[in-house]
């Protein structure tokens, strides 16, 4: 017992090196990318694209549900966006509140008869209707299906631009976030089949007219701890990944996709839980069975602000469907581990999804069990568990760190000295007890998924007001 | 006493866990300096900056004018530096007085001719900060160092280098990039080098023409797509030769082409490319079809609306609603075709361009032959269907299509 406790314990130091040793890689790699990526902007200009007649059209896809608060403003953002060439469909997911009222209201919509051709499956559309202000926007009013993805694929049969973006009706874009994400396509059209932009918490924040005039950092902890847990997934994860071409989730807040590739793998997959990281991985294997020569990457400068859950209980929700939507997406892909035929999705990327991210929790818990009962029987090494719990504490900072100093040296956005000062002391905060809750989340989350509940639950959302308006 | 070194290496087994957590502390510590140390300077850097930018902008005239001696800032590279990117803002806004001035400002300082020779003579970053401040200023004189630049080991050098030889709009700098992608082929990403040599080549066209027909590849896809971009009437018959081309890109090139051509000569090309097997092909044929605004197109646009891509019957209907003529003719024609796809794509074309209700004033004021014939074009207008059973198969959600009133 005894002995079986002790390569428990060392096993579990192993697999923290390993997990903290893969985020430093990448952190290292992301560091090297960012370099790049600002010395390559001294030299471009964004007017450029704007201004060219090779930059392809674009429809977004807003999908909206219940969001009587932010759609007017959410939605006049979009239209104020730079982009030569733009169509924006609002999908109505069934909102039992105003959302579409607000819309008739602010865009003066009319009923009208659009292409709309049913090639993603999606629940009964009731009506279209097209701005009077805005002949860009078009409306699909339609019965809830439950998920996001099914009122994407209601935007996706409507869209007429060979590329599509998806973007949360509770997002703020950037005014040139779009020509920014689009740059790698029209670099390579050819190869580049998706690209993720960032995301960026915007509690807190300062709007005007829909537009980020301020970035301040939220008041609430756990609003704080969430800003850098986006920076080191976004600055460092997907960074890292897509250099590699490994990229395996696009944001479903703000995504740009080659409509024809979505088509061709059916659509968002109406029952998908984590609907974008579904659609990336039936991309990825779609495009490796066909022996595509194909990059799906990512930019770190278009930048999207977005709401992020500021109490726990809303947050609790969003980690388990998180968790529950890596399980589901992992499980049908099973075969594609250590298979040749998907080269390095299939050697390094799943792995490492599934050993540091879906396993983690189990390990985690399985990790704090076993130390309580070698404390219980006496045999717990306190000189290992204090090197154990320093070792963790320092090497986990030190990646939160690298990803505020990425967003220091890169894009700045935090300017106020407070800001920064609270930033940097929740890197050392978080992980007591927010660690410990966030696992408790997500193997709720295993467990829902596992008895099969798979119910969307809603998260309090303040709309834009999450941001001082 | 024994270094700490020493001390945990007596620790035996947990000196490598120990020397770890020391290592990430370490890390910490360098990484929380380093935040510290760069804002305190940049804080610093700028405030200094800052008051300098402002003492020169009040001395700005008597400084572009000569009045202050050149040497006086030209010899501090803080003051240079800033003179300098004052001097290129102005003239990214500046009319053609304005740029005039500044240029000549730039000159006459010298600041020009110092960034040639930091193009021609540096290395790395400097070169690259050289080639984007001579890019800016669009320069002439400038032209054969950025194009010195092109064959530059490092790709950022090269695109800089680009860039720049496309700020100038100059045919000579298109004669830089076009000699020099002969000699190397595509070894920059497409986009910069097309969006470079369409700012250069607007004003003589006529020089890819022998580089389209020589290239090779990716390299003759990207030179024909600039071609279609800047093409004019006076080079129709040179564009005749890609109509049967065998590369895809350079078919829709000269079908995008044809759009600027004589329209007698147009029309006969794009109605042979309307009918290519490639979809873009037949969709740039139809674009540049909706562009001449002729109504001896509408056959063409008619094929287009009954075509197999979503996004070629899009852009036939656009084309076909825009023609300005009477409309109900053209609406029985697009009856006519007995295609579905084809009549929602018509219609919602209509729809986009607000001009369902001329449709329907014109319908009513009896432009269609026959009272019969008038009804069930007003019924297909109103319901989007062309036979009655039709609005069953939507409602229930069994037909593929669903055209929603």
């Amino acid at each position: 017992m005894i002995r079986l406790l002790d390569t428990l314990n060392h096993a579990l130091f192993w697999y923290y090196l390993a997990s903290n040793l893969s985020y430093l890689v990448m952190l290292i790699v992301a560091l090297k990318t960012t370099a790049a990526h600002q010395r390559r902007l001294q030299s471009h200009r964004l007017d450029w694209f704007k201004a060219s007649p090779l930059a392809p059209p674009i429809t977004m896809i807003v999908p909206a549900h219940n969001e009587e608060r932010s759609i007017r403003v959410a939605v006049r953002n979009l239209l104020a966006l730079d982009y030569p060439q733009l169509e924006i469909i609002v999908i109505n997911d069934g909102s039992e509140d105003r959302t579409l009222d607000e819309m008739q209201e602010e865009f003066r919509l009319r009923r009208v008869r659009a292409v709309y051709i049913s090639e993603a499956e999606c629940a009964p559309v009731r009506g279209l209707y097209r701005s009077e202000v805005d002949a860009r926007l078009l409306i699909i009013d339609k019965e809830s299906g439950g998920s996001k993805a099914d009122a994407v694929n209601a935007g996706l049969n409507a869209a007429t631009s060979p590329y599509i973006c998806v973007v949360d009706a509770d997002s703020v874009l950037e005014r040139d976030a779009l020509l920014r994400i689009m740059v790698p396509i029209m670099a390579d059209p050819k190869r580049v089949v998706a690209v993720g932009g960032i995301i960026r918490v915007l509690n807190g924040s300062e709007i005007e007219g829909g537009h980020l005039k301020r970035v301040r950092l939220p008041r609430k902890s756990i609003e704080v701890i969430q800003v850098i847990e986006y920076l080191r997934a976004f600055l460092i994860g997907r960074e890292a990944w897509g250099q590699g071409n490994m990229l395996m989730i696009i944001s479903g807040a703000f995504g740009v996709f080659r409509a024809d590739i979505v088509r061709a793998v059916g659509g968002y997959r109406s029952r998908a839980i984590g609907e974008d990281f579904d659609l990336v991985a039936r991309m990825h294997r779609h495009l490796l069975e066909k022996r595509v020569d194909y990059h799906i990457d990512f930019v770190p400068d278009p930048m999207c602000w977005t709401e992020v859950p500021s109490d726990l209980r809303s947050l609790a929700r969003q980690r388990a469907r998180w968790q529950k939507g890596l399980l589901d997406v992992l499980l049908p892909n099973l075969d594609m581990l250590f298979r040749p035929r998907y080269g390095r999705i299939g050697f390094l990327a799943l792995p490492h999804l599934w050993l540091f991210e879906l396993f983690a929790p189990i390990i985690e818990i399985t990790g704090i069990a076993t130390i309580v009962l070698a404390a219980c029987l006496g045999v717990l090494s306190r000189q290992f568990f204090l090197q154990f719990l320093l070792f963790g504490y320092a090497f986990a900072t030190v990646i939160s760190i690298g990803a505020v100093l990425q967003e220091e040296v890169t894009y700045k956005r935090y300017n106020d000295w407070h800001d920064v000062a609270r930033l940097v002391s929740y890197c050392f905060l978080e992980h007591f007890p927010y660690r410990q809750m966030h696992m408790i989340w997500r193997l709720q989350g295993l467990w829902e998924y596992l008895r099969g509940d798979l119910s969307w639950k809603p998260l309090k959302r303040k709309g834009l007001e999450s941001a001082q308006t | 006493m024994g270094s700490i070194f020493e001390r945990l290496w007596r620790l035996g087994p947990a000196a490598f866990v120990l020397k770890a957590i020391v290592a990430a502390a370490v890390a910490d510590g360098l990484l929380l300096g380093f935040i510290l140390l760069r804002r305190l300077y940049r804080k610093r850097f700028f405030a200094k900056r800052d008051a300098r930018v402002f003492e020169l902008r009040q001395v700005w005239e008597r400084l572009i004018s000569g009045e202050i001696p050149y040497e006086t800032w030209r010899q501090n590279p803080f003051d240079r530096r800033i003179v300098e990117t004052i001097a290129l803002d102005a003239l990214e806004a500046a009319g053609a007085e304005e740029s005039a001035r500044l240029l000549k400002f730039l000159r006459k300082s010298g600041l020009i001719e110092k960034r040639i020779f930091e193009a021609r003579t540096h290395t790395g970053w400097r070169r690259m900060r050289a080639l984007v401040a001579l890019g800016q200023t669009r320069a002439p004189e400038g032209i054969y160092a950025l194009a010195q630049g092109l064959r530059d080991r490092d790709l950022e050098i090269r695109l800089a280098a680009l860039r720049g030889l496309g700020r100038t709009a100059s045919p000579k700098a298109a004669e830089e990039i076009l000699v020099w992608v002969g000699e190397k082929g595509l070894c920059v990403p497409a986009l910069p080098l097309q969006s470079a040599l369409i700012q250069c080549c607007v004003e003589r066209p006529q020089i890819l023409i022998p580089y389209v027909q020589h290239a090779k590849g990716a390299l003759r896809e990207v030179l024909g797509r600039v071609l279609g971009e800047v093409a004019t009437p006076a080079l129709s018959v040179d564009l005749l030769q890609f109509v049967g081309d065998g590369l895809d890109e350079l078919r829709a090139a000269a079908a995008r082409a044809m759009s600027h051509s004589e329209r007698g000569l147009a029309f006969d090309a794009l109605n042979e490319l309307v009918r290519d097997p490639v979809w873009f092909v037949r969709l740039r044929a139809i674009i540049s079809l909706g562009q001449l605004c002729d109504p001896r197109a509408i056959p063409d646009l008619l094929r287009g609306l009954t075509d197999s891509n979503r996004l070629v019957r899009f852009r036939a209907a656009e084309a076909l609603v825009g023609l300005d003529m009477p409309m109900v003719p053209i609406f029985q024609e697009v009856v006519a075709t007995q295609d579905r796809y084809g009549l929602q794509a018509y219609l919602t074309a209509l729809e986009n361009a607000a001009l369902r209700e001329r449709l329907e004033e014109e319908l009513q004021s009896g432009a269609a032959s026959g009272d019969s014939s008038k009804e069930y074009l007003r019924n297909i207008l109103l319901t989007g269907m062309l036979r009655a059973e039709e609005p069953q198969m939507t409602e229930s959600g069994a037909a593929k299509t669903a055209l929603l009133s």
